[in-house]
């Protein structure tokens, strides 16, 4: 058939890959994750040295670690357009290095952010350990700002793509820049998210990958007008309903099946 | 034979002598009669292809001049709102078919009218073929009267349409309006004889607004729409033809996308496939996208609402309605011979002539060739830039070129405008590399692709010329082996104080095969 296209720049599959072996990483090794590790000194009540010792029990590096891990295993999937972006735009030779600028300048964003939420965290575990308060008063923030139209509006912006420049220094700068302006528009999407699991007690793992599907829905849905209202998974749901209605369907007259998810264009 | 067949709207000298024409007018007026949270309304089926009813300025539907008078109350409840409005598919390849859907919900609606008011059962939207015989070019009269012959207005007359030298004469300017696209022989893809992305549209989701339009519509459609629209004669307004959110206002609307919805059924009838890819056939709603759905006048042939996909709109047959003519104004070249002539015009030795075969998507291998750095803002004046070639890739050009055949075809080229920005969508841009036209592309749909929360979050709309043609040339005069391109952006009038309007990038891209 006319349209048997050689596939264009493929994008999806080693993004997915990447963020599989990161959400393995964190199954293997849950120690990874952010959930505190706490001890009873630091479950009876907050003072100065109980802090001290939930800080030596979670040193910065691990919780860094941890942290970034976490956003590869969440965020890759969402990244599979401005990444396609970026390599069409840029020269073949330079692809590598402007998509690497990319992740940095996101990353650093999100990084950035990941101080002030893990300190929230540590401070709200030492407040109340091992109590289910925090997660429902991140929970209840999470929910509202969810349904803002401020959401929505870091949500239209993160659609947003940039003019990049080809050469030199210009162009290196471009995607760095590129990198953390679309950072700073999914922090402000994703930040109450991201904090609400951290805070289980319990389900950490469960509630990692229901906020992922939610964010990587999200990203799928067209941007629309800024308003109040409840934003939930939809889209991945429908695309997920079709997928498995089109699957039988395939089955029954012995088609082949494309998985097409996790990408709105093309 | 078909029950319903659309005639050329020029017949009887494009006056309202042809019925078509007077019941076309009479079935307005009923509709416009209809308040706008009437599904059946003139105004619920502008705002399915899109509104801008909310805004507090012009292009708001409140601030547009009249007539025609546009209501902005009552509006329909907000699940009626997200199910049927702003749907019209643009830089997609549902662009034709969203569209077919949309001229037959349309019409049954004004031949429910025109049934009810004594007219002819077998009533059909006529088509402006402004590709036509003699003056052919301008907009039928019936059009630009006040009245109708029993000396009522005339509902097919509006304000806001000033033609493409802002002055109310309504035309098309060919060139550089041309049914070029009509050599195309794929769909969605490229080969010799078809540009990047192809006749009907690039691959996507729903979508309501996005990057690059297909050939098709790009020109003539894109052309046309800011054509007829134009800008108003004085400050920064616009006619309804040029912005997709006030655009079917106009009664011209229906009648030009007539003539595109001819053109893709000439297309059709020349040969050429429809994708038979699941995505296009089940439309976007198989994709978790949202659906193309109609309302459809009571007594029509369809279900009301009418929920379609492209497959059901694939063929003129399935839906009862023909042309009284489909033949293509210019006979297709075959790709092969394309590619005949452009190897002989390269210098290439040819055993023999290229094979003809299926049409074959030759894939979208391309790379970046050369860039201006830095954004552009286009004055009345122009703009002016230097495109900087990478010498390696250049040459990777240059030796495709030198030996090209028939097993290795040479490179396409082509000059992207991305990331363009404005507010006014009635301009079009000539492009010009070392001073040869490359092309010519309207700005319909800027506006909206420009907006922050608008469908790609303001990334605005990349325009692509084919200039496989200007790069041959200046390979075979040795005038590729240089550092820069000279690229001159003239607007096809001023660009109004307080309005902007800018390039992110120029770029060319090299396609290999
Ligand atoms: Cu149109």
């Amino acid at each position: 058939m006319p349209g048997n296209a050689r596939r264009s720049i493929g994008v999806r599959a080693p993004i997915l890959f990447i963020s599989a072996i990161a959400w393995m990483m964190l199954l293997v090794n849950p120690g990874s994750m952010i959930a505190l590790i706490h001890c009873p000194v630091t479950t009876s009540w907050a003072s100065p040295m109980s802090f001290k010792m939930l800080v030596e029990m979670n040193p910065l590096s691990s919780l860094a670690e941890g942290w970034a891990l976490m956003l590869v295993a969440m965020m890759a999937p969402t990244l599979t357009a401005p990444v396609r972006y970026i390599l069409e735009r840029s020269f073949k030779r330079r692809r590598a290095r402007s998509v690497a600028l990319f992740f940095i300048g996101y990353g650093a964003v999100w990084m950035v952010a990941g101080a002030v939420l893990l300190s929230t965290e540590l401070l709200l575990s030492l407040l109340a350990p091992r109590s289910l308060l925090p997660a429902i008063m991140v929970g209840v923030v999470a929910f509202v700002w969810q349904c803002a139209p401020a959401k929505q509006r870091c949500l239209n912006r993160g659609h947003n793509h940039y003019a990049l420049a080809a050469f030199g220094l210009d162009a290196d700068l471009d995607v760095f820049r590129f990198g953390m302006k679309h950072g700073v528009w999914c922090v402000g999407s994703c930040w109450a998210l991201m904090l609400f699991p951290m805070l289980l007690p319990v389900g950490h793992f469960a509630g990692m990958a229901a906020v992922t599907f939610q964010v990587v829905s999200e990203r799928l849905e067209q941007p629309r007008p800024p308003d109040w209202r409840l934003r939930g998974p939809v889209k991945l749901v429908r695309i997920l309903v079709q997928q498995a209605r089109m699957g039988i369907q395939g089955t029954i007259t012995g088609s082949a099946v494309l998985p097409t998810a996790l990408n709105p264009r093309r | 034979m078909a029950t319903y067949t659309r005639n050329n709207a020029w017949n009887n000298g494009g006056t309202f002598d042809n019925h078509d024409l007077l019941w076309y007018a009479k079935g307005v007026a009923a509709m416009m009669a209809l308040p706008l949270d009437n599904p059946n309304s003139w105004w619920f089926f502008a705002a399915i292809h899109g509104e801008e009813i909310a805004l507090t300025a012009f292009p708001g539907w409140g601030f547009l001049p009249s007539p025609p008078a546009v209501p902005t109350t009552p509006l329909p409840a907000q699940n009626v709102k997200t199910t049927y409005w702003n749907q019209c598919q643009h830089q997609s390849w549902y662009f034709p078919p969203w569209h077919r859907g949309y001229l037959i919900a349309l019409e049954s609606e004004i031949r429910a009218a025109v049934i009810k008011a004594g007219g002819p059962a077998t009533w059909a939207l006529p088509y402006w073929n402004y590709f036509g015989p003699n003056n052919q070019y301008q907009i039928p009269p019936a059009f630009t009267v006040r009245t109708l012959p029993d000396g009522t207005p005339n509902p097919l007359f509006v304000t806001a349409r000033y033609g493409p030298n802002s002055d109310g004469n309504i035309f098309i300017p060919i060139p550089p309006v041309s049914q070029a696209c009509m050599n195309n022989d794929l769909y969605t893809g490229t080969d010799a004889a078809t540009p990047r992305p192809g006749f009907g549209g690039p691959k996507t989701g729903f979508s309501h607004g996005g990057r690059t339009s297909g050939n098709l519509e790009s020109n003539p459609h894109n052309q046309v729409h800011v054509d007829v629209g134009g800008n108003a004669p004085t400050g920064s307004d616009y006619g309804l033809m040029s912005d997709p959110g006030i655009a079917a206002l106009d009664p011209i609307f229906y009648i030009h996308h007539a003539n595109i919805d001819r053109m893709w059924a000439a297309w059709n009838a020349a040969g050429h496939a429809n994708p038979t890819d699941p995505k296009w056939l089940n439309g976007p709603a198989a994709s978790g996208g949202r659906k193309f759905i109609m309302p459809m006048a009571v007594g029509a042939a369809f279900p009301n609402p009418w929920v379609y996909t492209p497959s059901d709109v694939n063929s003129l047959s399935k839906l009862n309605y023909t042309y009284d003519n489909l033949v293509p104004a210019v006979k297709a070249t075959p790709a092969a011979n394309l590619l005949t002539q452009r190897l002989t015009r390269l210098g290439a030795a040819l055993a023999a002539p290229a094979p003809a075969g299926v049409p074959m998507d030759s894939g979208d291998n391309s790379e970046l060739v050369g860039a201006h750095q830095g954004a552009l803002s286009i004055t009345s004046s122009g703009a002016r830039a230097t495109v900087k070639l990478d010498g390696v890739v250049r040459k990777k050009v240059a030796a495709s070129l030198t030996a090209a055949s028939v097993a290795h075809p040479p490179d396409h080229a082509y000059l992207q405008l991305e990331n363009v920005r404005g507010t006014q969508d009635a301009h079009k841009l000539s492009v010009y590399i070392n001073e040869h036209l490359a092309g010519t592309v309207g700005l319909f749909g800027l506006r909206t692709a420009s907006l922050q929360d608008g469908p790609h979050g303001g990334e605005g709309l990349t325009f692509e010329l084919d200039i496989t043609p200007i790069i041959d040339a200046l390979h075979l005069a040795n005038g590729l082996d240089v550092d820069s391109l000279d690229v001159r952006i003239v607007p096809n009038h001023a660009i109004a104080a307080g309005t902007s309007l800018t390039v992110g990038r120029v770029s060319i891209y090299r396609q290999s095969f």
